[in-house]
């Protein structure tokens, strides 16, 4: 119980679990992580100290840390993420990534009592680690490997007893392919190969329960900011903050529409005491803020409406991000009616159909999209398989259609797979298609180890090593938007947000999964009435562009890009929620829909009961941002041969500059970038950083500066020139 | 007098409330405005979906089918009458539905999306109080039931008596404490599934039919 250690905010202790020797221990999470605050920069600083970067990531010599922060369960809104810190398996460099987890688990891991798990070593026979309390236990799991996760969470929570909560990995994780989640809740993962971290230590699943609580330095003060927030600054999903549904007191509807759907007329059909209408969601009102995102509705239209249940999500959320479905027309297929999910697989689920025109409507016009996304997730979070933010839905779609996929494969394989569900526009093809991923299939096995590795190991990082003559990074289609030279693909880069959407996508080891820009960018909100004016009085005159009508880089555009790259290394070790945090923009009209960029220190300050500021916390941040710097250069460098991440590391794909060809950058009407424009951001961005403009490594006199002298002789022992 | 006439009754009371059960209530001609304001359907509260408690301070409704799981009544409760975030000592319990649940509900069980908070009945009879060896439990001035925090010892006898085990004896202090009817719940709950009716509201919208 965190209250035992009588420390505000944080728990106190971080779990150590040693998989080979069945050693369990604690120690105390401060003061050695203090200045990482918890979470992600928690878990790097774990395994900056503990795993060498050259380990084989599915070694058990490698660790896979799960950790959160002392906002997380604080009673601050939107703060159920768990962070999942491991060696990458399959992007260029193998180096340091997270994958992110909502759900509920991280409210359970905190009221046990530990800011963090570590896992180390690898047991020899399948596990899961039962953790209520202070009792801490290495269980037999032989009963559920194998099984699919939803089973599992079933069974496991049924056997542990009521208040236990689960996440558990998949077939895709038990077989160590990289493309593998961990799933709790119910369509909660947390992605990029921490299935197969567990898999390779035989853990199946972690089942917590914690009847502690986190001690907060000023409860009323938290209650209070918590109300503020909900009832004037934050919105739908992603803060979108007008709804496009038109309300009585709205000035505005959004445009586009955006993820706050909810408004009168818009229902919950499936309710089982009778249908629920969402009604108005006026600010200043606490008790509705519940119904504004209403994703589904976003997604697929008003279809969505008509299988919806409720809606749900993580712990201390009131925007609630996941619908929650009843979706009759796939029980006629034998296959699960129950879907829940919020991005990528529910979205998909027509992409993994290789010819468009065999997709069908079911029911209702319009309804394809979503019964076929329903079939995708369900079968997704049953394998625990993950999807690289929709490459391997492109990377399938592409090697199917160049006939490439059937180059790899024997005629016996490529004859044993059910096709035909494909070509029908049937909803078991995405069970079959995941099954195919899950177990490594022959060439589905090369997909699921990542773009990276499929590009390099069937010869499509180069037009001349393939018969489809295609250079798959670079190639211009519809159907490459996506994917970076390191073998994930962009998130919210320079589509939504210029030059500084392109900067910080460049900087991570994965998909940077930031939300800072595209929540105002695709806000809804009218760009010169709100968006420029907001942002402008937060980061000065042309830091934004408007929508397809982009500027040439200034500096004010690569603060807006620092703040971000900051600011997502706060949220993940905080931990909030991204997709929802910073509170840019608002809600209330009365405010001039200015959000308040200080609330997080606010939280901050209230819980833990020291003064923190932005300025403060945004320091602490970019010692984490080095640290991730640090890392990935000695990865590059260990892994790659590389003395020079602006050059290995950060290059932007051809497409962003090629693509479009009827339009030259910067005019009216094109997001695409200008090769020039876009090295000169990035000198300005790695001077503003305090890093070498030549080679993108932070100087000694930056490292110097965060506290960070032991990265400077890791990096010359392993051979780099330090500025 | 029938349940209808004492419904309309200006001058009734929780007591004769109690009387009513979440059907008979149903049984109540209800208007438009007097369900509008409870916030549920009439086909909910025919199939009893939605449960209705008489409180002091008026109507509890819990509406299951609203409540979304966020947690944040437990939240709210024990930042408002702990000083600390926790489920397990939380008055309101939802997180004890929310996964593999007793009654097989939760997000584990195959009533997938069937999740709410239980609340304390404020029970007229009270089973915790009759139960606790050092009579700790109360009742205030307004008819609220506490657990005076000097006389408790801790035993669990209050969780053991309570049909929904409702007192929760705080492993930390070795003190039990049960729902105070703050409100911060009701106040908190992002999706309406938590609201209180104050009589006077139930009288004038019962008064409307």
């Amino acid at each position: 119980m965190s209250v035992k250690n009588g420390i505000n905010g944080w728990a106190g202790s971080i779990l150590r679990i040693n998989l080979t020797t069945g050693a369990i221990t604690t120690e105390d999470t401060l003061p050695k992580y203090k200045p990482y605050i918890g979470g992600m920069g928690l878990g790097y600083k774990v395994i900056w100290d503990e795993v060498p970067l050259n380990t084989d990531p599915l070694a058990p010599e490698s660790k896979a840390v799960f950790a959160i922060g002392p906002l997380t369960a604080s009673g601050v809104p939107c703060s159920g993420r768990m962070n999942m810190s491991f060696l990458s398996s399959w992007s260029k460099g193998y180096s340091i990534i997270d994958a992110h987890m909502g759900g509920h688990i991280a409210h359970a891991m905190k009221y046990a009592g530990y800011d963090a798990v570590i896992l180390e070593g690898a047991s020899d026979k399948p596990v899961y680690i039962k953790i209520e309390d202070e009792k801490v236990t290495i269980e037999d799991a032989s009963h559920v490997w194998g099984k699919g996760t939803f089973e599992t969470n079933a069974t496991l929570t049924k056997e542990a007893g009521e208040e236990f909560d689960v996440a558990s990995i998949g077939l895709a994780g038990e077989n160590l392919l990289p493309y593998s989640t961990l799933i709790t809740s119910f369509g909660n993962s947390g992605g990029a190969g921490i299935g197969a971290l567990m898999g390779s230590k035989k853990v199946k699943a972690l089942v917590v329960r914690g009847t502690g609580a986190v001690k907060i330095a000023r409860p009323l003060e938290v209650k209070l900011l918590s109300n503020y927030m909900i009832k004037e600054l934050v919105g739908g999903n992603n803060n979108h903050n007008v709804p496009t549904q038109p309300q009585s007191w709205s000035e505005y509807t959004a445009l586009p529409a955006n993820r706050w759907q909810g408004g009168p007329g818009v229902t919950w059909d499936k309710a089982p005491g009778g249908v629920i209408d969402t009604e108005e969601q006026k600010p200043g009102f606490i008790n509705v803020a519940a119904m504004r995102c209403q994703k589904g509705v976003f997604d697929f239209g008003a279809v969505a409406e008509k299988y919806t249940v409720k809606v749900g999500g993580c712990s201390s959320c009131p925007v609630r991000c996941y619908q929650e479905y009843d979706m009759d027309p796939l029980a006629d297929y034998d296959l699960p009616t129950h879907v829940s999910n919020t991005c990528m697989p529910i979205i998909s689920g027509k992409s993994i159909y290789a010819d468009a025109s065999a997709v069908h409507d079911f029911v209702d016009e319009k309804d394809a999209g979503m019964i076929l996304g329903g079939a995708l997730c369900r079968a997704q979070d049953e394998y625990g398989v993950w999807c690289n933010y929709g490459n391997l839905y492109s990377d399938f779609y592409r090697a199917y259609n160049d006939g490439i996929l059937k180059e790899h494969m024997t005629e016996e394989e490529w004859n044993s797979v059910n096709w035909q569900l494909m070509l029908d526009g049937d909803p078991r093809w995405c069970f079959e298609f995941v099954r195919l991923c899950a177990e490594g299939f022959s060439a589905f096995g090369v997909i699921m180890k990542g773009s990276y590795y499929m590009y390099k190991e069937w010869g499509l990082d180069d037009a001349t090593k393939n018969s489809a003559g295609k250079n798959y990074y670079d190639e211009v289609s519809g159907k490459n938007t996506n994917v970076t030279y390191n073998g994930y693909p962009k998130h919210h880069s320079s589509e939504d947000a210029w030059q500084s959407g392109l900067l910080f996508n460049a900087m991570y080891n994965r998909d940077c999964m930031i939300h800072h820009l595209t929540n105002f960018c695709r806000s809804g909100s009218p760009y010169e009435e709100v968006i420029k004016p907001v942002l402008e009085s937060f980061f000065g005159p042309g830091c934004v562009d408007a929508p397809k009508a982009y500027t040439p880089i200034n500096e004010n555009k690569v603060k807006l890009a620092k703040w971000a790259f900051n600011g997502k290394q706060w949220h993940d070790s905080a931990t909030l929620c991204n997709w929802m945090y910073p509170m840019t923009l608002a809600i209330d009209p009365k405010r001039g829909y200015k959000g308040d960029l200080d609330l997080d220190a606010k939280y901050m300050s209230a819980v833990v009961g020291e003064e923190y500021t932005r300025e403060s916390l945004e320091f602490e941040c970019e010692r984490i941002s080095n640290l991730l710097r640090v890392m990935t250069a000695v990865s590059f460098k260990l892994n790659c041969g590389s003395d020079n991440l602006r050059v290995d590391h950060d290059a932007i794909p051809a497409w962003v500059f090629d693509k479009e060809p009827d339009f030259q950058a910067f005019e009216q009407g094109t997001v695409k970038m200008d090769r020039e424009d876009t090295k000169k951001a990035f000198d300005m961005f790695y001077e503003m950083m305090g890093w070498d403009v030549e080679t993108g490594l932070p100087t000694k006199a930056t490292l110097i500066k965060f506290g960070l002298e032991d990265c400077i002789a890791k990096m010359e022992e392993v051979g780099l020139t330090l500025k | 007098m029938s349940d209808k006439k004492r419904f309309l009754d200006k001058d009734f009371t929780r007591r004769q409330f109690l009387k009513l059960s979440g059907k008979s209530l149903a049984g109540v001609a209800m208007s438009g405005t007097m369900m509008s304001t409870l916030g549920v359907t009439a086909a909910a509260l025919a199939e009893d979906k939605v449960r209705v408690w008489a409180f002091p301070q008026g109507l509890l409704v819990v509406n299951p089918d609203r409540c979304v799981g966020c947690q944040r009544c437990e939240i709210n409760c024990t930042l408002t009458n702990d000083g600390c975030c926790s489920s397990y000592i939380s008055r309101v319990k939802v997180t004890r539905n929310l996964f593999s649940s007793r009654n097989g509900t939760g997000l584990y069980t195959e009533n997938n999306w069937v999740y709410f908070p239980d609340t304390c009945r404020q029970c007229a009879d009270p089973a915790c109080g009759n139960a606790c060896p050092v009579k700790a439990i109360y009742a205030d001035e307004s008819g609220i039931r506490k657990v005076d925090q000097d006389k408790c010892v801790g035993c669990g006898a209050c969780t053991a008596a309570c049909p929904w085990h409702m007192p929760t004896v705080n492993p930390l202090t070795k003190k039990s404490s049960k729902c105070v009817m703050c409100g911060a719940c009701v106040e908190g709950c992002p999706s309406g599934a938590l609201a209180i009716i104050p009589w006077d509201e139930v009288s004038a919208a019962a008064q409307a039919i």
